[in-house]
């Protein structure tokens, strides 16, 4: 077992004031010779504290004085918080300067902004995208130097959760990216990325679906014509009914095919939301159904129920192709003998439009794809079914140029429902 | 320096109204800018509904001249700006009266730009109409940025560019007179592209005076009607002294 450590000092002070006493009784002036000791003791310690001291005030760790005993350890330890401090503050110092360093290299424009959206850094890029200028700009609103209404709408709105694309200029082919990431008590982080590349190439992808459809339209029409003539040619040889028959209906699926790719880039086509005229989505829903009752022959049963007379603000003509595709969809996945019911009504929410049908369903894992271009639950039954893979996705559409949205829900072999869900101020209550 | 003055201020709120006007102007010099370079784009593209839909924006500028105009008379009479300040708040009513009129030169651009939309369009594509509204554009931007950052370096740099907008705008006009003179069925189309670079350069002009009104605004110097070679030098010793 050994003594704790303060003890050393203790026994080294008593034995010194014994052996001063018994000097002193030897000399016959204990009192003064153990006074004179416990002084010179004193005095040292004094000396030592103001060597410290002074060591302290220098800051510099590497002048300590030299001591030994408990005057040494103190120094030692002192010596050594001082460095593990010195280690941690050189390592963030390193690591802050390689974290800015990286963000200034970052190919994305990078601004820092505080609550009142005044620029508080930005990287090389962002200056470079943003044109802002070193100094002189730290402190200014952002928004008095990046004017676009698009961006200056975003930043105020509050609402960063869906990013925008800005052209930087009507006549500059520059696109550039702008997403707003909230962090810390209120400020916010301005991403830049300049998308010009990107928002060309998709205008060249819209543009080639377009004119490639335009163009595949005439000739096809001359194909299923010419088809439609010889299905009914009775001199036709009977073997080659049925390849006709086969060819005509693959034509008649191209048509549909190259109908929907036209109506989808037209949707992309246009810009914005339209305000559009006041629709009646009963007498909408009614035309639909016989439409689809006159076609299939009368064979389903079809509901529908309207429970508000309200009007919905739209395009009648792209409404009538997003709710005939619901309504197509379907009769093509319900049996003869199921129901489909098609929903009108409002709340405090908004109008909605739903589609049920007691059909085949669709498993889960699906449901999230469905609004993909071609997508298909079952390659096999769809194609055979005749649908051209886009019916969903002109839905998709349609429905955010109206600022509304698509919830599909679905439990396989019991049916689905799609229901479309427009905002209040879409509706005009009719009096 | 003029940006301390007008961050150190004793009363907070009216720091924040002085601000909330700049941000305004921004706003409104922003949207100003999207009118130009839209109906730019329209006249280039042959677009006469994005043509017609900047004509029947203008109101938007109008109203955001109104409600500023009425913010800095309200300034004006509650606050009692002084110095820097009271400087500021006369050049933004200034300023907001040029960018007004530049969105009524956008508005005619824009309208010229959706009748011959329905017409041929040029061979040259109006290369040259691009190039004398990119300078103008340029001027917009610059100035307005001069504006936010109380820039006077700038603001004298932007305004001597009016210069090129000016001379861009004679030789288009040399141009469409030749043009005029080698085939009389021209005139109409001509004279059409004529009002049209009249405005840009017309809205150089207005930009230009904004410019003017930063250099009041920072400097305290009245530079309007003077040339902006002794202005420079002006302030270059004013600088100087400083």
């Amino acid at each position: 077992m050994s003594l704790p450590s303060w003890w050393g000092p203790l026994v080294r002070a008593l034995v010194l004031a014994g052996a001063a006493l018994l000097a002193g009784l030897l000399v016959g002036h204990p009192a003064l010779t153990v006074a004179l000791v416990l002084a010179a003791m004193l005095a040292r310690q004094q000396y030592m504290l103001e060597r410290v001291r002074q060591w302290l005030r220098r800051d510099r760790v590497d002048l300590a004085p030299d001591a030994g005993g408990a005057w040494g350890d103190v120094i030692g330890l002192i010596g050594r918080l001082f460095r593990r401090k010195q280690y941690h503050k050189r390592r963030m110092l390193q690591l802050l300067r390689e974290l800015r360093s990286s963000t200034a290299a970052i190919a994305d424009g990078v601004v820092m902004l505080n609550p009142a959206a005044e620029i508080l850094w930005f990287n090389r890029a962002a200056a470079r995208l943003l044109h802002l200028r070193g100094r002189t700009d730290i402190g200014l609103r952002v928004d008095n130097l990046v004017r676009r209404p698009e961006f200056v709408h975003y930043l105020r709105s509050g609402e960063y959760a869906t990013p925008v694309v800005v052209q930087a200029s009507g006549l500059s082919d520059q696109y550039l990216h702008f997403q707003i990431v909230p962090y810390g008590a209120g400020q916010l982080l301005l991403l830049v990325r300049d998308v010009t590349q990107q928002a060309r190439l998709e205008e060249m992808r819209k543009d080639f679906v377009a004119n490639a459809s335009h163009e595949l339209r005439s000739p096809l029409t001359v194909i299923s014509g010419y088809l439609e003539t010889l299905s009914q040619d009775e001199s036709i040889d009977a073997g080659l009914r049925g390849p006709i028959d086969a060819m005509r209906r693959q034509a008649l699926r191209m048509t549909a095919i190259v109908h929907d790719l036209l109506e989808l880039s037209r949707l992309e086509a246009e810009e914005g939301t339209p305000t559009g005229e006041p629709v009646d989505v009963g007498g909408l829903l009614a035309r639909l159904r016989s439409d689809l009752l006159a076609r299939l022959g009368s064979s389903r049963e079809v509901q529908i129920l309207v429970e508000s007379s309200d009007r919905l603000l739209g395009v009648e003509a792209q409404l009538h192709s997003a709710f005939g595709n619901l309504l197509e969809n379907a009769a093509k996945y319900t049996l003869a003998d199921g129901t489909i019911t098609m929903r009108w009504w409002r709340d405090e929410q908004g109008g909605h439009v739903a589609v049920a049908d007691t059909g085949i369903g669709i498993a889960t894992a699906h449901i999230p794809r469905l609004t993909e271009r071609f997508y298909r639950v079952d390659p096999g039954r769809s194609r055979a079914s005749g649908g051209s893979g886009l019916g969903l996705a002109i839905v998709k559409h349609v429905l955010q140029r109206h600022s509304a949205r698509l919830q599909i829900e679905s439990e396989e072999g019991k049916g689905s429902t799609f229901s479309c869900h427009f905002p209040l101020t879409r509706l005009v209550a009719v009096g | 320096m003029e940006a301390a003055d007008l961050s150190h201020h004793t009363s907070r709120r009216f720091n924040e109204d002085l601000e909330r006007v700049r941000t305004k102007v921004s706003a409104m010099g922003g949207f100003v800018e999207e009118q130009l370079s839209r109906a730019l784009t329209a006249l280039v593209d042959g677009d006469s509904a994005l043509g017609q839909s900047v004509a029947t924006q203008d109101y938007k500028v109008n109203g955001m001249e109104v409600s500023i105009d009425e913010e800095c008379s309200r300034i004006l009479a509650t606050r009692a700006p002084a110095a820097g300040d009271l400087r500021m708040i006369v050049a933004t009513i200034k300023a907001i009266t040029d960018l007004e009129r530049i969105g009524d030169e956008c508005e005619k651009i824009a309208l010229i730009a959706s009748r011959l939309a329905t017409e041929e369009r040029p061979a040259d594509h109006y290369r040259e109409v691009k190039h004398i509204g990119r300078a103008a554009q340029g001027m917009v931007r610059d100035a307005l940025n001069a504006f936010a950052r109380l820039d006077a370096d700038l603001a004298v740099r932007t305004a001597r560019s009016d210069r090129i907008v000016d001379e861009e705008y004679e030789s288009i006009q040399r141009q469409c007179i030749t043009f005029m003179m080698e085939d009389p069925r021209m005139i109409r189309r001509a004279l059409d592209i004529m009002w049209v670079v009249r405005s840009l350069e017309r809205i150089g002009d207005h930009a230009k005076n904004v410019c003017e009104y930063v250099i009041y605004m920072v400097h305290g110097k009245d530079v309007r009607h003077r040339s902006l070679e002794r202005v420079e030098q002006e302030l270059k010793s004013h600088n100087a002294r400083d």
